[in-house]
């Protein structure tokens, strides 16, 4: 095991071309999340097609540093202008830019940066213990449970990723059905080629993907004839000294807030679909009701900084743990890297860690590198930001369509993916436009030929569907999906009403059934919790409805 | 009851359904043992239509606010709203279906140029400044797809001759 460590460790660290591709990727992740309108999951899906010369690891280490940069980059703009990079920066803004605006920009850099590596490396950890631990589970599973668990990282999807539930689960349902033309991976038969040749191979998941997410976003940033002509922010901040010293000396003071916001962050990065704009919200509510100085909350508090900071970039190392252990992405991000996983022939799953070790450990070890160049690179980005800032969106949108172009076609070498590019970007354009969510399509597109496969492996071994009820896993993950289709209705529910005083005890005392089947002692511990606490809140909200 | 955007949404769904349903009849049956080809398809589908025709019953029972009528439908606020994408559309078209003649190098600039006239203005200064920038940037990541990555690009009938 340490062997393979160190081997990992120096395929990283001692490699001078994988370290600067790391710190070109990083220094690309910052500038995507600084720029309004760009997205960390954009820039991770630009940086694709130049990995296709890469090793694997030499790829996963650039898009890591992506990653990872992209989520602090947010906090440059969001400090410095008020204006959010990306939405996992949006609660920075409510005290990071008071703090900014009272004198102090360089400790309110300082705290945001600060927090942000503390926060990854908080989840580096983590994700370290428990992808092995989870990827461990997972040999449990058969493939009635992994079909079972796709259909939760779908719903979930939908009803995390905001607005109507039908509507999700309808572009849900576009994804699987988009990743069922051409030949069926099984019988190898063609389906709804409509006599193309071009369609026997079906649609790339990249070109999918550039087209559903990039394309589409550009054409909306474009859309606005004003504002497309407008430099990219008018007020563009100015350069400011990092105050490193005294900025780690706060952040340590307050390390309950650190890492109850590191866990929050991990936490939803675990979720499928929840990622960094979810968690940052989360952690500043939670420091917000935790302290003391509640009233100090929007006017620059410390708290109010360190809390979503710590959280978004913990996301990344939770978002991780899904995709190393299980094979399941846990956002559009993490899609990506799956997706270049798959370009290199390697199929993440729970024996990816045993199988692929040195890759595995290669991806623990980025995820720490990349926080330190993450560190080391803001004073550049800083100013490289600050002329980036300073190019109207139309000039971007222009050159990048273009690129999309060009990253497409060097996939396979066939014009034909850059108008499945096209098509997809179309559709994803007029998608947003009609209120669908794209989140649920690109996961359906990810995994829905993962999903046929495990269904024609469940029906290969017993014609019994019966076994997706009676396997305990299976049952778990279908209960999950039910709970998780019910949640956005819950959300919307009045609070005194029946069905949102009912919904989360009710679900407790549901999910331990699988729990209790499973047997082990642990997860019997587990099952037993939950029926306790899920029967003590049951009982508190019936007395309460007697009272009144 | 009304008729909306998301009325004419599902109508649609509805008809693709209907279509790719009736396509996967044709789905060939090898004869092996297990889960036919055209079984998931048609799971996917069944599901799709249910969810579009669940769409289409909420849409019509919906309140008229984003009813076909109002202002924001209007043409001519249609045409400004859609008029950028368009722009993107038509011109991403031309750079698709010129590009066996143009190549990926000559191609891109005038699709990177024209795009950015189009969209940025006709004048004198900005059109120099599109040129510029269209040249170096397509020029910049053609080298690094051609000679870094070691990407055959498309080259176009037209450097092939020259």
């Amino acid at each position: 095991m340490i062997d393979v460590i160190l081997q990992a460790f120096a395929s990283i660290v001692l490699d001078p071309v994988t370290l600067g591709l790391m710190l070109v990727g990083t220094l690309a992740g910052i500038l995507a999340g600084a720029i309004p309108g760009f997205t960390i999951a954009m820039g991770v899906i630009l940086t694709l097609p130049f990995t296709f010369g890469m090793t694997a690891i030499q790829g996963l280490a650039t898009m890591l540093g992506v990653f990872v940069g992209g989520f602090s980059g947010g906090l440059m703009s969001c400090m410095l202008t008020g204006i959010p990079g990306t939405p996992s920066s949006v609660a920075t803004t409510f005290d990071g830019f008071p703090l900014v605006r009272s004198g102090r920009p360089g400790l309110a850099l300082g705290l945001g940066l600060w927090s942000s590596f503390f926060g990854g490396m908080i989840s580096a950890v983590i994700l370290v213990a428990l992808a092995p631990q989870l990827a461990f589970l997972g040999l449990e599973f058969g493939p009635w449970d992994y079909f079972s668990l796709i259909i939760f990282a779908l719903t979930i999807t939908v009803s995390l990723s905001g607005g109507n539930i039908t509507k999700g689960l309808i572009a849900g349902l576009l994804g699987l059905f988009a990743a069922t033309v051409g030949e069926d991976e099984i019988n190898g038969v063609a389906r709804f080629t409509f006599g193309f040749d071009e369609f026997k191979q079906g649609f790339a998941f990249l070109p999918v993907l550039i087209g559903l997410f990039a394309f589409s976003q550009l054409l909306t940033d474009v859309e606005d004839d004003k504002r497309a002509k407008s430099p990219l922010m008018s007020q563009s901040g100015s350069v400011v000294k990092v105050e490193h010293r005294q900025a780690i000396l706060i952040i340590l003071k307050r390390w309950v807030n650190l890492f109850r916001s590191s866990f929050i962050g991990i936490f939803t990065g675990i979720l499928p679909a929840a990622g960094g704009s979810i968690s940052n919200i989360l952690a500043y509510d939670q420091a917000k009701k935790a302290s003391p100085n509640r009233s100090n909350f929007g006017k620059g508090e410390y708290d109010g900084v360190i809390a979503p900071e710590a959280a978004n970039n913990a996301t990344a190392g939770g978002a991780l743990i899904m995709m190393m252990a299980l094979g399941i992405p846990g956002d559009i991000v993490t899609a990506v890297m799956l997706g270049a996983l798959m370009i290199h022939n390697i199929i993440p799953g729970p024996t990816f860690i045993q199988d692929e070790p040195l890759l595995a450990y290669g991806v623990f070890i980025a995820f720490f590198v990349a926080h330190f160049f993450m560190v080391g690179l803001q004073a550049f980005s800083l100013r490289i930001f600050l002329l980036v800032t300073k190019i109207p969106m139309y000039v971007l949108a222009s050159v990048i369509l273009a690129y999309c172009a060009i990253g497409v076609f060097a996939l396979h070498n066939v014009v034909f993916d850059i108008w499945v590019m096209f098509f997809f970007g179309v559709i994803g354009y007029f998608m947003k436009k009609l209120g669908f969510p794209l989140a649920p399509m690109i996961l359906g597109v990810v995994l829905g030929k993962l999903a046929e496969l495990n269904l024609a492996r469940a029906s290969g071994i017993s014609d019994d569907l019966l076994l997706f009820l009676s396997r305990p896993w299976s049952l778990f993950f279908l209960l999950m999906a039910v709970i998780s289709v019910i949640f956005p209705f819950y959300q919307e529910a009045r609070k005194d009403s029946l069905f949102s005083k009912f919904y989360v005890p009710m679900s407790m005392i549901v999910l331990s059934l699988p729990l209790f089947l499973m047997g082990s002692p642990v997860r019997m511990i587990v099952a037993t919790i939950l029926v306790l606490t899920g029967v003590y809140f049951l009982y508190k909200r019936t007395s309460s409805l007697k009272t009144t | 009851m009304s008729i909306n955007k998301d009325t004419i949404v599902a109508i649609f769904l509805l008809l693709f359904c209907g279509i790719m349903i009736n396509s996967s009849f044709d789905i060939e049956d090898p004869g092996y043992q297990g889960m036919k080809a055209s079984f998931w398809p048609t799971i996917v589908l069944c599901l799709l239509s249910i969810m579009s025709l669940v769409m289409l019953v909420k849409s019509m029972m919906a309140s008229t606010d984003s009813n076909l009528n109002s202002e924001n439908t209007n043409s001519q606020n249609v045409f400004l709203k859609f008029k950028n994408a368009s722009i993107c559309f038509l011109m991403f078209i031309l750079f698709l279906g010129f590009l066996d003649y143009l190549g990926m190098l000559i191609g891109g600039v005038l699709f990177v140029f024209g795009l950015l006239t189009l969209l940025g203005g006709f004048e004198i200064k900005k059109i120099i400044n599109h040129l510029i920038i269209s040249i170096i940037t397509i020029g910049i990541m053609w080298s690094i797809f051609t000679f870094g990555l070691k990407v055959i690009l498309p080259e176009g009938e037209i450097l092939r001759i020259w």
